[in-house]
């Protein structure tokens, strides 16, 4: 399929050790066709970053690319995706978007519907890259908070710290878990998106909060899309908080056309941090959206974790926990809408591997159109890790005879003294309490609205901050009044 | 204001309820209807009401001049249509002050009146509900959601004076109530007693009788009015029973 290609081995981006040798044939051959695109990109990406990354990072990117290159893009065997149509976007290559002047007036204008949660921190990311115009990042002694392309330079040590430990973490897992699976010692493999992911982020943010910090007014982050269309944007961030800290963290992503979003954010909590985070997705009706977590939490550690997911054409949210301190709780929420010919997945992995832990899941979707919403929650509770207590819940509504609804728990226990739950149910509105509305005048659509309305409160009230409860209600409000029947 | 003719009613699967009810309900009348159970009591305030599942097979129902059984329940409502229910539905996630204002705006939107603002409508709210000795924390709540049974029954009744209906159907309001919460669910209907408003009370027992005096009463069995005739009726079916009735 490649023949007839004749770049250089030099040109070749992340050469994996093992294939230095190789023919340039023999390398072609190991690569994925749809990836080709993407790896021809970096050429032109490269000269960008090079003014401001270290050996270290490009080295990576290149490693990634590689790893990319390797796994191309995942088709429907693959469970995790088995729930998302990728075919579109691998018949249209959405490159990396190449650094551009922002129009500063139009972003304004873009965000002028969208109103702020208060007046804490606000860093806005134009295109995948930090817009200091539209930003106000200052914060109290104890905290950094900033763009990840000024960590890189600033605080170079710290960032490569906190990415390294993550490998190091992944590999230390001490895994009791049936054959087939990554033996202790070795890096989890990277995921496809994820490997691009680093090949191409142009910048993201980085928070630090210091040991026993208690920041109480919301940290926003507002992704805006306003580049012309059909390209990419890569962003991948560090939330980092030291023991005992607490902080409240909004990221928003917003945007209007056709683009590919593929965000990755590495989430840190120490002993006792406490983190309530809100994740809000509101992209172009034609975009592609992915973003992934990877969350580690020390002992003690508490994450809240709300992602309301409102638009974009395919969307995916993602996120890797790792419980590896005893004692810590997560809890980890999400609502969804979809319509239209819209593509939502929540796909969590949780994985125990410290005792007294505890998950509370609750993920709530409604699809009406020809809209297709899917949750995959894998809950993995590993040996040694008693007492552990989680929960996973899914409710859903169908709307319309042509939306699709598919909720996969994964429930898999390898201690034998823990609490574990799961329950999924799918169904239409309630013909009674329909009934109930109407019979006092109220009009079957606003009554549909109504009840739907109510469902979904449910889920967003488990917020605990009230200013972030607040903003995600008017959101998704604003969304279903423009809701199809 | 009401006039039923020859109404005949049956269920999804088959089975005929109403089997030709004729009744006449005018403007500032009370009427009791009661019975045994399986009556069809229950049926007929759903079939007025306009709940799905029911399916008229012959006979109609006038109000105030229109044919009742060509409107849609909500277009019932905003038409001053209210059944108070038997069993008032929970709404979890809905509040009950923003369920009763979007009830109370899609009626007067219906009337060409303009909507209450948040501080005229909790105004109103604060006047009807000493009529009824509810607490407002109950508003703030999702409806009937946590509520005790005379609670729910409160509510409605406290719902048909927020909405100041033409025609109120009661279903077994007093069912389920205690000696107290039902002195106060009378007292609410005896205050939305007036000449223009007709009022149907559908009970299986006197007792809420006692408080809220019907002109007329009427005994419904087999799905047909077997007898009719003023508040003594009511008492009297009280000794006897209504296994004597089909005989008299």
């Amino acid at each position: 399929m490649n023949a007839g290609r004749t770049p250089t081995l030099a040109a070749e981006p992340g050469i994996p050790v093992g294939q230095r040798n190789m023919t340039t044939p023999e390398l072609y051959a190991l690569r994925k066709d749809e990836a080709w695109p993407y790896l021809e990109a970096i050429d032109r990406f490269d000269p960008h970053l090079e003014a401001v990354q270290p050996e270290w990072l490009r080295r990576e990117r290149l490693r990634a690319l590689g790893a990319f290159g390797d796994q191309g893009f995942p088709d429907r065997k693959n469970e995790a995706w088995r729930y998302l149509d990728l075919r579109p976007l691998i018949a249209r290559p959405m490159l990396p978007a190449p650094a551009a002047p922002v129009d500063v007036a139009a972003v304004q204008a873009a965000l002028s519907g969208f109103e702020r949660t208060g007046t804490g921190p606000l860093l806005v990311i134009v295109d995948g890259r930090f817009c200091q115009g539209l930003s106000s990042v200052e914060v109290p002694a104890g905290i950094w908070f900033g763009s990840m392309a000024r960590a890189i330079v600033e605080r170079p040590e710290f960032v490569r710290g906190a990415f390294d430990a993550v490998a190091h973490t992944l590999g230390q897992a001490s895994l009791k878990a049936p054959a087939g699976k990554a033996p202790p010692g070795f890096k989890t493999p990277w995921s496809p998106f994820d490997a691009l992911n680093w090949s191409y982020f142009s910048d993201g943010f980085l928070l630090q909060v210091g040991a026993g910090i208690d920041f109480d007014s919301p940290i926003e982050i507002i992704h805006v899309v306003s580049a012309a269309a059909d390209c990419s944007v890569h962003t991948r961030s560090l939330v980092a908080l030291e023991p005992g800290s607490r902080a409240t963290l909004l990221e928003s992503h917003i945007g209007a056309g056709r683009y590919w979003r593929n965000d990755a954010v590495t989430l840190t909590l120490a002993d006792n941090a406490a983190l309530d985070r809100a994740v809000l997705v509101e992209e172009g009706a034609e975009a592609v959206h992915f973003d992934r977590s990877e969350v580690f939490l020390g002992p003690q550690a508490r994450l809240a974790s709300f992602a309301l997911l409102l638009g974009g054409r395919t969307v995916r949210h993602e996120a890797a926990i790792d419980i590896a301190g005893p004692g810590a709780r997560c809890q980890f929420d999400g609502a969804f809408v979809v319509s239209g010919r819209d593509e939502t997945n929540i796909v969590t992995t949780i994985d125990h591997r410290a005792r007294d832990g505890e998950t509370r899941e609750f993920v709530k979707g409604v699809a009406a159109g020809r809209g297709h919403g899917a949750f995959q929650g894998r809950i993995l509770v590993r040996e040694g890790a008693q007492k552990v207590d989680a929960r996973q819940t899914s409710r859903n509504l169908l709307l319309g005879r042509q939306a699709v609804i598919d909720t996969k728990p994964e429930l898999e226990i390898y201690a034998d003294d823990v609490k574990c739950s799961h329950g999924a149910t799918v169904g239409d509105l309630d013909e009674a309490a329909l009934f109930y509305l109407r019979a006092r005048g109220i009009p079957a659509a606003e009554a549909r609205r109504m009840l739907i309305e109510a469902f979904m409160r449910d889920a967003v009230e488990r917020v605990a901050s009230a200013p972030l409860r607040e903003h995600l209600l008017r959101r998704l409000e604003h969304r279903l009044a423009a809701l199809e029947g | 204001m009401l006039e039923i003719h020859n109404l005949h009613a049956r269920l999804a699967d088959g089975r005929e309820i109403l089997k030709g009810i004729d009744l006449a309900v005018g403007a500032g009348e009370v009427h009791a209807m009661m019975g045994p159970n399986g009556s069809g009591k229950s049926t007929l305030a759903s079939v007025l009401a306009g709940r799905e599942g029911y399916e008229v097979t012959e006979g109609s129902v006038t109000y105030q001049g229109r044919d009742l059984l060509e409107m849609p329940a909500d277009e019932r409502a905003r038409e001053g249509v209210f059944l108070a229910f038997q069993y008032p539905v929970e709404l979890p996630g809905v509040n009950n002050m923003y369920f009763l204002r979007a009830a109370l705006n899609a009626q007067r939107r219906h009337r060409g009146e303009p909507e209450l603002d948040a501080g005229q409508f909790l105004r109103l709210v604060r006047s009807k509900l000493k009529l009824l000795d509810i607490g407002e924390d109950l508003m703030q709540r999702a409806v009937n959601v946590g509520f005790s049974g005379g609670e729910k029954k409160r509510n409605e009744i406290f719902q048909m004076a927020m909405l100041e209906p033409r025609l109120a159907i009661l279903d077994e309001t007093d069912s389920g109530l205690d000696i107290d919460a039902l002195r106060l669910v009378a007292t609410g209907v005896n205050g939305l007693r007036a000449p223009d408003r007709a009022i149907l009370m559908i009970t299986h027992y006197q007792r809420l009788l006692d408080y809220v005096e019907p002109d007329h009463v009427h005994v419904l069995q087999g799905g047909r009015i077997v007898e009719s005739g003023d508040k003594s009726l009511a008492a009297d079916l009280e000794r006897r029973g209504y296994g004597t009735v089909e005989a008299v």
